[in-house]
């Protein structure tokens, strides 16, 4: 890691301020993405603005249909929350199944999507949910959120403070663990939605994408095999040595049809 | 509980990176990220002025101080009478390097963080060539090469068995199977990263090294080779190791360029390497490809078998690269009466870290090859599995038994092995556990492997151990073994113990000790030799101790050696019943015995069956159940045994299912280079193990114990991959290289079905 | 340079360590608490698993100044009065080690597990080690000496 300065912010304010004081500055939360890439100095921040402790990125509440998530929740608060655990389930599910139990332990769901990981979990549940990223300076729907491949739509110095899910009818989250790392070699979000059906995939491709044929096929029917027909592009899917574009896109079927007997009840 | 544990598990062992002595620097490696290229020019002043930065050492040094030509091992007389071409490897490249994660340049400065922060800074400018990676195309004609010592990159060229013999068998054979496999490049990744520190005394000009190591005198012995040093100018330290699997055998470069820095800079210096610097640059494992053909009569007797390798050794033949070539020969027959043998060997080179001896080194190589032949000879003929086994075991009554390549099998009770492990795994019940797996969409195969290996006769003239009694009755054994894990202070204790007739507690183990390190002969840990060699000397030690006591007790009691008996720790005088204590007759000082012992290969064997279940729509393969019934011989400790076939057979696992080195053929970067895309296996790979033991005691060993250290991945290897392709045999796949990975059995599954339809 | 106060095993400590300092280095460097282990760069072995007020993390994964202020429990601070800690018996018995050089991390991260799984099934085993290699044992000892260690933590287990 090279030299850095770390500095525990006090407010979101603060946290902010010294975001636009110093533009080499980077957003600390859980670290779990972070310090393992500063390790191997792939980044050189001047400084780490930690903002894990910040009372203002805190709290899971569910009201009025709405599931509201604080930044600086870890993956672990929100896999064992009874108030998730009601209100969406399949969320508990995948922050159950994200990294290991010490990852879990520190990473935050604010930090997962600010770096938005093409394997991570957590955008397949804000884009399939079709959450609302709500940050110091706005709030961003899941839909323009996500950019691709680490990109998101926030600005520099922004910082997401809280997410916030319109409870589903039903929702389901499959993922096929990469053999290594334990990302996501492939992982499926559907919801059912008042707005109707969304299908989330993480993994697969450059970033997380909705799989707009799904949906529509979904739309008509909910039996695995309306999936069949589904168009996907494996030639937009990832390849590499683990796995090649058509695997992946056979993932995405499987698991799409898995999260689909889940939330059909069916194991 | 063994000896070693209480430290262990609370945070108290002491492993190569917790030392520390006064005034050390730190070093930090400037790695080439080329695969094949000449150094045009290394820009070391900027770094020399950063803060902190005490020395910088480069291939000029290395070369400067003569550490440029490591110890190898195959010395052995190739074909027609061809010496092996071993390349010089100057301790820091010098010139050109030849693989990604070669040490070019090394910092010192007074923390870890100020030498890399000062390795950034040193420029090196490169000229390219192309790499070649694949050994296969690095023997073609027209392939870049490596060395100019090394024509056609072509180390050694070897033989074994009798190739007319073999070509008549496969002349009047009824049917003949080929299967050309290839054993994956794999990390041995013990838990515990390289480390060393090398302090220098100017007084006598001597090292000491605190590293990980299996055993000092093979180090030593290398180290010395490496350097010009002497032996006796160099003593190790290790007291905790955190696993080796051959890999933490060798003379690093890294240990020579850290001798230069210690008596260069007149301080300690320490070394911590992480992992991916390991996965790059510690010695790597198996790297075989074997093109085979077993040939059969009518009845499915084997007639012949040939095989033939190309062993890639990476860019520079590594100090234990002899396994490949010498142990494959050795137990090239397998179980089996095979009346003719051939092997040919092509020891190439390439642009990629050095292979080394990897929990096995050659052995679960060659099973795999044999018992992958013969399940496919099996599965071609029609014939059961075991049953073609059974039909060509070498008999009971064959032993010991003369193999075509040379060597001589002790003994193994086959038919009975192979027996045992069919009525564990339920061989019979197979086919409705199928049907079963078949209801519910998954492909389920049996995987059965019949092996035998040889383990480690050693290359030291005899093994030595000596054994001190003091006042207290207490009994400190020295050896020069070395556990990594293996148990030495519990296993040995108990065989010292058990002779001498003592509580265990009263026998504690010291291995390595710097006092007794230049003084006993023996020899490292490896090759499944530490309780056949160490362990029987510890036996013959305290039956001399014994003798050695009765006479001091004689004297004590006034009567003739003869007239004393010994027992649980006291002499008694038949005559008077007065007894002396063995404490008592250490009450001037200690008592000390050496004991020796020179001992051959014992020839571990058994037989493993597994079932995997594929679910054709990911392509992921669980072991159902694994069965082992295995004959090492008479057992000391079954905990410590059935540990070591456990990590044996999920070490196999591991390889079957996923571990693979990955280098890109184009451009010589390693693809797998972290435990994020290397992938190590985990809790739950293989839930259970059923095992059996089925002991013949070895004649070799006083205590009739044979090697177990490697056996259980030289059973998992073909077993997992015997059962993965009964699985996909009906789908009309016949093989399918490691690592079977989900990827991989989809595309085969998919390709098949494609082909069907 | 910051001025770091962690109150490890129980005790204060207090040292000025540069910022980017990591936990690991710090129990290890600074404290000489060597029984934290370090086995990879990418937070994928475990061996470095220690409690940072009361929840398991990987101290190769956090820097010593975001620990500040926290209570830090590392392998060293379990065993209680010479006595051992009942996982740490579990493992002992169980023959779940054989180097050790993973043991301290894999006791850890199953302390850590039992807390909120006091009668894991064998599948909570495996998906609470997930985050530990081991290279030694092939897991079936250390799985069977997570179970013993619940056992006897939920006091069922035989007495010595």
């Amino acid at each position: 890691m090279y030299a850095l300065n770390y500095v525990k912010a006090r407010s979101l304010e603060e946290a902010a301020r010294m975001l636009a004081s110093h533009p080499e500055a980077k957003v600390l939360a859980g670290g779990m993405t972070l310090v393992p890439t500063l390790k191997q100095r792939l980044a050189r921040p001047s400084h780490l603005v930690d903002i894990l402790q910040l009372a203002e990125l805190r709290g899971i509440a569910a009201k009025g249909g709405r599931l509201s998530i604080g930044a600086a929740s870890r993956h672990d608060d929100v896999a064992t929350s009874v108030v998730v655990k009601k209100a969406i389930p399949a969320l508990a599910e995948l922050a159950g199944l994200i990294g290991d139990p010490q990852v879990r332990n520190m990473g935050t769901i604010g930090g997962s999507l600010a770096n938005n990981d093409p394997a991570a979990d957590y955008p397949a549940a804000v884009l399939g949910l079709g959450a609302t990223v709500f940050t110091n300076r706005r709030e961003i729907a899941a839909d323009e959120f996500f950019q691709g491949l680490f990109a998101t739509a926030l600005e520099e110095g922004e910082i997401i403070t809280r997410v916030v899910f319109a409870v589903p009818k039903r929702a389901a989250y499959a993922k096929f663990h990469h053999p290594a790392s334990g990302y996501a070699m492939a992982g499926v979000f559907i919801a059912l939605t008042r707005d109707g059906v969304r299908v989330a995939v993480t993994g697969a491709g450059p970033g997380v994408f909705r799989w707009k044929a799904a949906e529509s096929a979904l739309s008509k029917s909910l039996e695995p095999s309306a999936l069949e027909g589904a168009a996907l592009d494996a030639s937009e899917l990832n390849q590499d040595i683990h796995a090649s574009r058509d695997y992946r896109a056979n993932l995405v079927r499987v698991m799409a049809k898995r999260a689909l007997a889940k939330l059909s009840g069916k194991k | 509980m063994r000896v070693e544990d209480p430290r262990l598990v609370t945070g108290a062992g002491r492993f190569a990176a917790d030392w520390n002595l006064p005034g050390q620097l730190h070093a930090h490696f400037v790695r080439s990220d080329r695969a094949h290229a000449e150094i045009v020019s290394l820009e070391t002043g900027a770094a020399r002025k950063h803060p902190g930065v005490r020395a910088i050492f480069t291939g000029a040094d290395a070369v400067r101080a003569g550490y440029t030509k490591p110890m190898h091992t195959l010395a052995f007389p190739g074909k027609g009478g061809m010496q092996t071409r071993a390349p010089e490897r100057p301790a820091l490249a010098h010139g050109k390097v030849r693989f990604v994660g070669e040490a070019l340049a090394m910092v010192v400065a007074d923390t870890a963080a100020a030498a890399q922060d000062a390795a950034e800074l040193i420029e090196v400018q490169y000229r390219e060539l192309a790499p070649v990676i694949a050994p296969e195309q690095a023997l073609a004609s027209g392939a870049p090469q490596l060395h100019e010592s090394v024509p056609g990159n072509l180390s050694l060229e070897a033989e074994a068995g009798d190739a007319a013999a073999v070509e008549a068998a496969f002349a009047r054979a009824a049917h003949v199977t080929r299967l050309k496999v290839e054993v994956t490049r794999v990390a041995p990744n013990p838990m515990e990263p390289r480390a060393c520190l090398v302090a220098h005394e100017p007084q006598d000009d001597s090292y000491t090294f605190h590293v990980c190591m299996q055993g000092v005198t093979t180090l030593r012995r290398q180290m010395s080779v490496y350097t010009g040093v002497a032996e006796d100018r160099m003593r190790f330290v290790a007291h905790d190791v955190g696993g080796g699997f051959g890999q933490r055998t060798p003379a690093y470069p890294e240990y020579c360029a850290l001798m230069l820095a210690a008596k260069d800079t007149g301080r300690p210096v320490k070394w911590v390497s992480t992992r991916s610097e390991g996965i790059a640059c510690d010695t790597h494992g198996r790297a075989n490809i074997i093109d085979g053909a077993l040939a059969l009569d009518r009845d499915g007797r084997f007639l012949g078998m040939r095989l033939d390798w190309v062993n890639d050794m990476g860019s520079y033949l590594s100090p234990a690269s002899q396994g490949h070539v010498r142990n494959t020969s050795t137990c090239m027959t397998g179980v089996y009466r095979i009346p003719a043998l051939y092997a040919s060997y092509r020891v190439a080179l390439t642009n990629t870290n050095p292979v080394s001896a990897y929990r096995g080194a050659g052995r679960p190589d060659v099973a795999y090859a044999i018992e992958r032949l013969v399940s496919r000879a099996a599965a071609e003929l029609g014939i059961d599995t075991a049953e073609l086994r059974r039909r060509n075991f070498i008999p009971p009554e064959a032993f010991p038994y003369k193999t075509p390549t040379g060597s001589t099998y002790e003994y193994a009770d086959l038919p009975g092995v192979l027996e045992k492990a069919l009525k564990l795994a339920d061989w019979r019940g197979y086919p409705k556990r199928r049907a079963r797996s078949e209801k519910t969409g998954k492909l389920r195969g049996i995987g059965i492997a019949t092996v035998i290996e040889n383990t480690g006769a050693g290359q030291a003239a005899k093994d030595e151990v000596e054994l001190e009694l003091d006042a207290r009755g207490h009994v400190t054994v020295h050896t020069v073994s070395k556990s990594q894990g293996h148990g030495h202070e519990t296993t040995l204790a108990m065989i010292v113990a058990d002779a001498l007739g003592i509580p265990r507690e009263r026998v504690a183990v010291r291995q390595c000790g710097e006092d007794r390190q230049h003084r006993l002969q023996g020899n490292h840990t490896g090759g499944s030799r530490s309780t056949v060699g160490a362990g029987s000397v510890c036996h013959i030690a305290a039956r001399k101790l014994i003798e050695h006591c009765r006479g001091l007790a004689a004297l004590e009691l006034g009567v003739e050696p003869s007239q004393v008996d010994y027992a649980k720790g006291a002499f008694r005088s038949r005559e008077s019943k007065r007894a002396v204590k063995l404490g008592e007759l250490a009450g001037t000082g200690p008592v000390s015995v050496v004991g020796e012992g020179k001992f051959g290969s014992t020839f571990p064997n058994g037989c493993h069956i597994a079932e995997v279940e594929i679910d054709p729509g990911t392509g992921a393969a669980q072991i159902a159940s694994y069965c082992a019934v295995d004959d090492i011989g008479t057992v000391i400790n079954h905990a410590i045994v059935e540990g070591q076939l456990h990590g044996g057979v999920v070490m196999g696992a591991g390889q079957i299912f996923g571990e693979h080195v990955v280098y890109d053929l184009e451009s010589g970067q390693l693809m797998t280079g972290s435990f994020m895309d290397y992938c190590m296996p985990r809790a739950g790979m293989v839930r259970a193990i059923r095992g059996a033991e089925h002991p013949t005691p070895s004649k070799v060993s006083p205590l009739g114990v044979k090697g177990v250290g490697e056996s259980g991945c030289t059973g998992s290897l073909p077993a997992l991959a015997n059962a993965v392709a009964d699985a996909l045999r009906p789908l009309g796949v016949a093989h399918l290289d490691m690592p079977l990975t989900p990827a991989k059995i989809w595309h085969a599954v998919r390709d098949a079905r494609k082909g069907g339809n | 340079m910051a001025k770091v106060t962690i109150k490890v095993n129980g005790k204060n400590q207090t040292r000025n360590v540069e910022d980017r300092t990591l936990l690991a280095d710090f129990l290890r460097d600074e404290l000489g608490l060597t029984g934290t282990h370090v086995g990879c760069d990418t937070s994928q072995c475990g061996c470095c698993t220690v409690h940072v007020n009361g929840r398991a993390v990987k101290s190769c994964s956090m820097l010593a100044v975001q620990a500040n202020g926290a209570q830090v429990l590392t392998i060293e601070g379990l065993a209680k009065n010479g006595k051992l800690h009942p996982v740490q018996r579990a493992f002992s018995e169980c023959h779940g080690l054989q180097c050790g050089f993973c043991t301290p991390g894999m006791i850890m991260a199953t302390v850590g597990l039992l807390k909120d799984k006091p009668n894991p099934s064998e599948d909570d085993i495996i998906h609470g080690l997930e985050g530990n290699l081991c290279r030694c044992t092939g897991y079936i000892n250390i799985v069977k000496a997570v179970k013993m260690g619940a056992k006897l933590m939920r006091g069922k287990g035989k007495r010595r």
